[in-house]
């Protein structure tokens, strides 16, 4: 996925595991920038009586570079606090929930978020309120409102979310991870089988959402709002993280953890599938680790990635260019690693300077666009990934189509594309909750009531 | 873990002295281990920094020490002294 379960050690703690990361002008107010991190990832919503929440022992913040450095010039930190209003019952909540100030609703979170840009360090909020998860139809009868409820304005133009939401990335897991089997192509696959239509993995699970709308001039180098597209000081970087405690102890008189020492990173997100795909599994901890600035040690990932290689192999027949070409990906590094420079593609640069980093870029004068399109840049649409990442964006088919050889031409206008190369995609797309047209954006959460099981089948 | 044997391993100094020297390479020349001394991670744990109790965590076990001397010792070294 995504970044869902992405690395061995992350995939066992999910509250701090990052599942995406999405930057994108807004278009309902295109002065401002809607910065979306997702955590906790495949909720399934009825998952009670102790249901999903942020954790308060992990520090999450959203990340931004503005100088060409790819160091975090500005960050927004959330740290969050969970009370439990009744402790004679074992429930979530002992009635109806219709404000956030329900006393039936009995596991109350709250947080603050503070911004931090060099050494300045500004509280922006604190106490801000997350709704409660998205119980069922008796115990949250109108969801909406209660999320409603929990968009909060910080002051200077700034707006606020955390809490439940619909996951809207889409990926057909089961057969992806199943020898890298995309069921569209599924008679071309070196096993072959009917071909069929993709099958979302993320429908009907949730994610707790940490959104930020924030005006553009609060994230660029120079405090304006950039109208020349290609100037260097228009593109910003964005990335995620989770952090943990150095220690953790389990002190059994407090009868629980108690967490000591500095931060540490435990969990990061840039770029969609950058960790799930391009990195080997045994540097997949590491990575996570690490600031952006220092993935100088994965760029031969990107040069040579495992997936490029396996393609062909996988699909015999269908990839001779791509089995052929064995230059250095140059058309994936400017994509992943320092963003697009000029000349590459008419109009347009989101370059970021030459150090190596994975980090999610987005050009801040290039206005949304009126009609989107899923396949973002290489469809013509230059607000989409790899600028940035709208929420619509269908990075899986992008990446796909990307690694395949859809993009050398842009660095290589020698080399000529496999047929297939642009046609890839796993056939899913987002049939979880519609999104919403305004902030935050992402939809409403599944319902604990409406929860059916899955339809797993071992033996087939 | 017995009074002589902390005394061993921390030397007979005393005071701030003492605490900067645990955590320091003179300290490391002047202690000796003991033929009982852990070969493995330690972590030590000071839950109330008001009592005289140290819990020491290595491999499998846990080894929990009342001593005050200590402990400020160790509290001393944490602020920095």
């Amino acid at each position: 996925m995504s970044s869902h379960r992405e690395a061995p050690e992350i995939a066992k703690d999910p509250v701090a595991d990052s599942t995406d990361v999405y930057a994108f002008i807004s278009p309902a107010d295109p002065d401002k920038v809607v910065l979306i991190a997702n955590f906790i990832p495949l909720q399934k919503p009825d998952g009670g009586p102790n249901f999903y929440e942020f954790g308060d022992d992990v520090l999450y913040e959203i990340h931004v570079s503005n100088k060409g450095t790819s160091t975090s010039d500005i960050s927004y930190q959330f740290e969050f606090e969970t009370q439990i209003r009744n402790k004679k019952t074992f429930l979530y909540n002992t009635g109806p929930i219709e404000s956030l100030s329900s006393p039936s609703w009995n596991r109350p979170q709250s947080y603050t978020v503070t911004r931090t840009k060099g050494r300045r360090v500004t509280t922006l909020g604190r106490a801000l309120p997350c709704p409660p998860v998205n119980v069922g139809v008796r115990s949250t009868p109108d969801y909406a409102a209660l999320a409603d409820e929990a968009v909060r304005d910080l002051g200077g133009g700034t707006r606020v979310f955390c809490g439940q939401r619909a996951d809207a990335f889409h990926v057909d897991l089961g057969s992806i991870f199943d020898l890298g089997a995309l069921r569209p192509f599924n008679e071309a696959h070196v096993i072959s089988m009917p071909e069929m239509n993709g099958v979302n993995a993320v429908q009907s699970y949730n994610v707790h959402t940490i959104a930020l709308e924030v005006p553009i001039t609060d994230l660029s180098v120079d405090g304006s709002a950039p109208s020349d597209v290609l100037s260097p000081r228009s593109t910003i970087g964005v990335w995620a993280t989770a952090s943990r405690r150095a220690t953790r102890v389990y002190d059994y008189k407090q009868k629980g953890y108690v967490g000591m020492g500095p931060w540490r990173q435990v969990s990061r997100l840039g770029n969609p599938l950058f960790n799930e795909v391009i990195v080997p599994m045994a540097r997949k901890d590491m990575w996570n680790q690490r600031p952006p600035r220092r993935d100088r040690i994965f760029q031969r990932h990107v040069y040579n990635p495992e997936l490029a290689q396996l393609l062909p192999a996988l699909y015999p027949g269908v990839f001779p260019n791509l089995e052929a070409y064995d230059e250095k990906r140059a058309d994936l590094h400017a994509i992943l690693m320092t963003g697009i420079p000029e000349g590459v593609v008419e109009g347009f640069a989101n370059y970021t300077g030459p150090v190596p980093s994975d980090m999610l870029r987005l050009n801040l004068a290039v206005p949304p666009s009126a009609e989107e399109n899923p396949i973002g840049l290489v469809a013509g649409d230059p607000a989409g990934f790899p600028n940035g990442r709208r929420i619509g964006d269908d990075v899986v088919a992008i990446e796909l189509r990307a690694v395949a050889g859809a993009t050398i031409p842009l660095v290589d206008p020698s080399y000529t594309p496999d047929a297939a190369a642009g046609a890839l995609t796993d056939g899913t797309s987002n049939t979880n909750a519609e999104l919403l047209s305004e902030f935050p954006y992402l939809g409403l959460p599944g319902s604990g009531y409406l929860t059916e099981p899955g339809t797993t089948e071992a033996s087939a | 873990m017995s009074e002589p044997t902390r005394r061993s391993l921390i030397g007979a100094g005393a005071g701030a002295v003492g605490a900067a020297a645990l955590l320091t390479g003179s300290a490391a020349a002047a202690a000796r281990p003991t033929s009982g001394s852990a070969q493995e991670r330690v972590v030590a744990y000071v839950s109330d920094h008001r009592s005289d109790e140290l819990v020491l965590s290595v491999g499998d076990r846990e080894v929990v020490v009342h001593d005050r001397d200590l402990v400020v010792r160790i509290l001393n070294a944490a602020g920095g002294n």
